[in-house]
């Protein structure tokens, strides 16, 4: 019984730790849920901006690219 | 993109929404003559690695004021009535906004690589280092990708990001050999690995062959900058000047005139570059294609450092000659590179040219062969010379 605990373990553990290595992003994080936090730079000052920063206001985050 | 930022401009100044871009491409600078000529005036970040892991654009996330997601991919018509006026906090007071982020310690990001040894430490390392200090850490970013993939050489956010490295140093001065080809290859690794992922797969296009674009990339670009100039503005400038496979226009489509142009050299006696006065630098994208699908080839010249080479632009510009086997196809077999007005210069040059692969060709690397002539010029006041360099382009032939 001791083992086969054991074994599912570790069964459980190289499950987890390869799907953590693999998983694929998900993103856009699911309606309801909270937006992780990101830091990236700004593209013209190379200042570093958060979401977080803006907390306590509404916000439209818009993914784009120019072409 | 234009229509919601003109919709959002007085919701903005009333202080009842802030607008957050993120521009996913490789080039910043492009986005900023973009957003110059579209006059965007809310701040813009910008994401070349996908950090973000947005799989498509335009992508858009209504956030309501404790950070939680309201809308994905809102509309317009009711964004007023369904986030703009909702109360998300039902009485509760507004939560404070989070103090102004540092970037992040690169220091502490390398010393919990090096400790755990994770994939997702060494990646993390890389992203700091890409991000933040771009192309003077540039070298170390591609150390620490290459070691997330080394731990697993699947991992397919480690290959596109190491991609955008490789492109990025192909496009500095500290370039070396095969950095532009080995960011195709990673690209369309990463892309096996997730199909799905628009942002990557237009990374690829954006190189790739002009019949794959679903629309044109940035033939904006001169309009943008023709627009911006009339208004009296200087546009932002662009480092890295496009390739013609960056554009849709003025060509679209293969053109059967192949034929016209005749080999300038058919029997070799030209002499060779033997000196390597000139690198010439081949690349494919994508990389691996299948028989009777078409392919872009990057050809790219720089003048030797070392021997202080330099163009001699009184003469007739570079051009190249490909060799294209039956049965292959391409706009043009005779092509040449613009040059400046300046009597000598030391920039790189880069010609590139579709070619369509026959249908029925076995799986398996293909050598094209071409050649390049051009004037060129060794040391201060020193001999000038035309020479011929042959160029062999490798296309892998895949099931």
């Amino acid at each position: 019984m001791k083992m086969n605990s054991w074994m599912l373990l570790l069964i459980f553990g190289l499950f987890f730790s390869k799907t953590a290595l693999t998983a694929p992003q998900s993103y856009p994080p699911q309606v309801g849920t909270v937006h992780p936090d990101f830091v990236l730079p700004q593209i013209d000052s190379r200042q570093p901006v958060s979401l977080s920063q803006f907390r306590g206001k509404k916000v439209l985050l818009i993914n784009f690219a120019s072409w | 993109m234009p229509v919601w930022h003109k919709a959002t401009q007085e919701w903005v100044k009333q202080g009842r929404l802030i607008v957050l871009g993120i521009a996913q491409e490789q080039h910043g600078d492009r986005c900023r003559l973009y957003a110059q000529w579209q006059k965007f005036d809310f701040p813009i970040l910008h994401d070349p690695i996908n950090l973000i892991g947005a799989k498509v654009v335009p992508l858009m996330l209504a956030i309501d004021e404790q950070g939680i997601v309201r809308a994905v991919g809102p509309k317009l018509e009711d964004f007023e009535d369904t986030f703009l006026n909702k109360d998300f906090l039902a009485g509760k007071a507004a939560p404070p906004p989070a103090a102004k982020p540092s970037a992040p310690d690169i220091d502490a990001l390398q010393i919990k690589a090096k400790q755990s040894n994770s994939i997702e430490a060494w990646r993390s390392f890389g992203d700091g280092l890409i991000l933040w200090h771009g192309s003077d850490r540039l070298d170390e970013a591609i150390g620490a990708y290459t070691h997330s993939l080394q731990i697993d050489p699947t991992d397919d956010l480690s290959q596109f990001r190491l991609g955008v490295c490789f492109l990025k140093r192909h496009e500095s001065g500290s370039r070396q050999p095969g950095d532009f080809q080995k960011a195709a290859d990673l690209w369309g690794q990463a892309l096996e690995t997730d199909p799905n992922q628009y942002i990557w797969r237009r990374r690829i296009q954006q190189y790739g062959p002009r019949l794959n674009k679903p629309y044109p990339f940035y033939d904006w670009m001169a309009q943008a900058q023709t627009e911006v100039k009339e208004r009296g503005e200087e546009p932002v400038a662009i480092q890295f000047p496009l390739s013609g496979s960056e554009i849709a226009q003025p060509m679209r489509k293969f053109l059967a005139d192949s034929e016209k142009a005749s080999s300038p050299d058919p029997d070799g006696l030209l002499a060779r570059d033997t000196a390597g006065l000139i690198k010439a630098e081949a690349a494919v994208v994508p990389s691996r294609v299948r028989s009777g699908k078409s392919i872009r080839v990057h050809i790219d010249f720089l003048p030797s450092e070392s021997l202080e080479a330099h163009w001699n632009n009184e003469a007739e510009p570079l051009r190249i000659w490909v060799d294209l086997p039956e049965g292959w196809e391409t706009k043009s077999l005779l092509l040449s590179a613009p040059q400046p007005e300046e009597i000598e210069s030391i920039e790189m040059r880069h010609i590139d040219f579709g070619i369509l692969t026959p249908e029925g060709l076995d799986p398996g690397p293909i050598q094209i062969t071409a050649y390049a002539l051009y004037y060129v010029c060794e040391g201060k006041n020193g001999t000038c010379q035309f020479l011929r360099k042959d160029i062999k382009i490798q296309i892998e032939i895949v099931k």
